[in-house]
């Protein structure tokens, strides 16, 4: 019975690439007089990489193999195989995301990392494990607050806002230290479109060569701070704590920097952000400020399904990058009502077309307290839609459920799936546009399923 | 101790630190940041008025109160037995205050009854459903219509024989041991209702036992609990609880042993 899983997280971001290590512990806490409910109980980290800077082969081009040398040297320092994990996940950020081969390099580390460690993207997703590696949720959660994280790092500045144990809102803002680089003495060596942008609009004049004067320079620090206080103002409240973390975040809560330290502008956007209205409202220090999306990555990104749910072989899993189709609340309604899909078969048929997936989920949140004649029908209706999506024989039906049905729905699909393999799972709300599904093998004695909800979006 | 015990305890807890506070002008109309109170269902952060509790808090706990009390000493619907085709059966209780005060009544049948309910299922079988109203009669009509039949059609599912479900007025988790002796069943399960909380007046439970016998140790009970909408909803428990009876068919054991297992 596995009480562990070994998890690695892998975070390519704009400047940095980091390797973290960590154990996730599972319990049933439930106890002995309930039905059982498994938990993550803990986190703990085991080995935290060095910070490497990501090797580029070009401006547009990730060194895959400098990248698979280094992730490969990580697993060594921290005396694992290659592949010893059981879960993790490889995460590419910022502006990694939009380099050219960046779906490849992906791909190739995820598969030479371990069984199930997914590939991931996207700012929504980037968002939010940098602000639970940031300590952000589990502060919201554990003092009833309202909580705002901004992960500043290299490319972009990543925002959540966690209410309670709510995750709200994210944005992604084209805002980071690396936006500009320069040489040890203070010569422009780079800058971003979206940096040349603001310099336009401020009526500066910075060209690649110069050096330029350190007012100047304040002044494009300033105009990138007031454009993030200007963009986040409506998701911040008057009660809200603001927690950043990032590469620049060092350069937030201390002072003292060598203005070019970094070779970028980290340093002067860092002291910018810190003059800033943002720092009148209640801040924080974070549990973690440049690795707070590798810890996200390597410790957040695997979830548990509900711990009472059904699937009818053991050997289905690993099942990976299963597209997810969401059905809407009047198309639920009208399934569980009348047990009919005639809304939303075709629909599903078109979906498994365009995604040109073998195996799809369907997600729903369900009922949380259904009675067993409504299941009944919903699970005609489902089975209706799945027959006519025509998945070949030997493929699964996957159904993911919101609220506690999985078991029941499993028992409600059993007469019309005869020889097809079912997984009904709860605990689980994938209704979220995009949206891909890895889901792993069977822990605690088969009782429940780690499951990592993703996207694959490359911008 | 039940979840719902617990509340109650903690309720209590709080309510003196309550009293005891000394109020303060600015405090005296203190209302909890809403998101909180989402977290749980126990009273806790519920402000106050001066040294009371506020008018809506003691209100609800007022009638939360009465709705505890109702769930002890009303009977459960006769149409809720008629629509679900269950026979009743009474334990040698005689009132709602004799099953109250007489624990030991409410676990054995005089001998008339007994005889009925041999005859009820005749033939042995492998897993026997029944409901019994226990400490909340609300417990099972809120909840017996939706678990019934998935546990029958499941157990059926899995091979197994399901002998014929009724009902027992004024009937404790102990009265499991004189049905097995009398029906010749395998494993037993009776779903009764918890004693009512604060929280909820609507949780039942699912006792189990592989071949009970009358003075077997307690330890060989398995029980799920808080079965109701807000804790484990009954058709997912019915799910569940029948899983666990086919196992405890497969292996012939219950309670502590099978948790061992």
């Amino acid at each position: 019975m596995a009480n562990n899983l070994l998890s690695v997280g892998i975070d390519i971001g704009t400047s940095t690439t980091q390797v973290i290590f960590s154990t996730l512990t599972l319990e049933d806490l439930g106890g002995r007089f309930t039905a059982p409910n498994i938990a993550i109980t803990k986190k703990e980290v085991i080995y935290r990489g060095a910070i490497h800077e990501t090797p580029l082969l070009t401006h547009s081009l990730i060194d895959t193999q400098a990248l698979c040398v280094l992730v490969e040297s990580e697993f060594a320092q921290a005396g694992l195989a290659v592949g010893a994990t059981d879960t993790g996940a490889v995460i590419i950020t910022g502006e990694s995301a939009r380099r050219e081969n960046a779906a490849a390099v992906l791909q190739h580390l995820s598969g030479f990392a371990g069984d199930f460690v997914v590939a991931t993207a996207g700012p929504d997703l980037e968002s939010r494990i940098a602000g639970q590696g940031s300590g952000a949720q589990a502060y919201a959660q554990e003092n009833a607050a309202h909580v705002v994280n901004f992960d500043i790092g290299g490319g972009t500045t990543n925002v959540a806002v966690f209410d309670c144990d709510k995750l709200t809102a994210t944005a992604c803002y084209d805002i980071g230290g690396r936006l500009l680089k320069f040489t040890p003495q203070g010569q422009l060596i780079y800058i971003s479109e979206h940096a040349e942008k603001i310099v336009q609009a401020i009526g500066l004049h910075l060209r690649v060569g110069d050096t330029p004067s350190l007012a100047d320079l304040r002044a494009l620090a300033q105009a990138m701070a007031q454009q993030l206080e200007r963009n986040t103002n409506d998701l911040l409240t008057p009660n809200s704590t603001l927690l950043f973390s990032g590469g620049v975040a060092d350069c937030i809560y201390r002072t003292g920097h060598e203005v070019f330290a970094y070779n970028d502008f980290g340093v002067l956007l860092g002291q910018a952000v810190r003059n800033s209205r943002l720092f009148g409202y209640r801040v924080l220090a974070p549990q973690e400020t440049i690795r707070a999306t590798v810890m996200g990555a390597g410790s957040y990104t695997t979830t548990l399904s509900g711990s009472t749910i059904g699937y009818t072989h053991a050997d289905l899993f690993p099942l990976k990058n299963l597209p997810v189709f969401a059905l809407s609340p009047q198309q639920e309604q009208e399934a569980f009502d009348h047990g009919k899909a005639d809304d939303f078969a075709q629909a599903l048929c078109d979906f498994v077309q365009q995604t040109d997936a073998t195996c799809v989920a369907i997600a729903f949140a369900g009922k949380p307290s259904p009675g067993w004649q409504e299941l009944k029908r919903f699970a005609q209706a489902l089975h209706q839609a799945a027959s006519q999506a025509q998945l070949d024989a030997d493929v699964p039906w996957v159904f993911l459920a919101q609220h506690d049905i999985g078991k029941a729905l499993g028992l409600a699909m059993t007469p019309h799936a005869q020889e097809r393999a079912v997984i009904t799972l709860d605990g689980i709300d994938a209704r979220q546009p995009d949206c891909y599904l890895d889901i792993g093998k069977p822990l605690m004695n088969g009782q429940v399923l780690p499951v990592v909800i993703k996207t694959l979006l490359f911008g | 101790m039940t979840q719902d015990m617990l509340v109650d305890l903690i309720v209590k807890a709080i309510l003196e630190v309550q009293a005891a506070e000394i109020a303060t002008p600015a405090a005296l109309e203190h209302t909890p940041p809403a998101s909180k109170s989402e977290v749980t269902s126990a009273r806790i952060g519920v402000g106050r008025a001066g040294t009371r509790l506020r008018t809506d808090t003691y209100l609800q706990f007022r009638a939360d109160h009465a709705a505890a009390r109702d769930a002890v000493y009303n009977d459960v619907p006769a149409e809720l037995l008629q629509q679900l085709n269950l026979p009743e059966f009474v334990t040698q209780c005689k009132s709602r205050d004799e099953f109250l005060t007489r624990p030991d009544l409410g676990r054995v049948f005089s001998e008339q009854t007994a005889k009925a309910i041999a005859a009820h299922n005749p033939q042995p079988c492998d897993v026997l459903i029944y409901a019994a109203d226990g400490l909340s009669s609300k417990a099972i009509a809120a909840n017996l219509e939706n678990i019934l039949p998935v546990l029958t059609e499941s157990i059926s599912q899995q091979g197994l024989r399901c002998g014929k479900p009724f009902f027992v007025k004024y009937g404790r988790v102990a009265s499991m041991e004189q049905v097995a002796q009398l029906t010749g069943a395998k494993v037993i399960c009776v779903l009764i209702g918890e004693r009512p909380g604060l929280g909820s007046a609507e949780s039942m439970s699912a006792y189990m036992a592989y071949a009970p016998t009358v003075g077997m140790p307690e330890a060989r009970r398995t029980v799920v609990s808080n079965i109701y909408s807000g804790g484990l909803n009954a058709v997912e428990a019915g799910a569940y609880v029948a899983e666990v009876l086919g196992r405890m068919h497969r292996e012939k054991k219950s309670g502590v042993e099978l948790n061992e297992a």
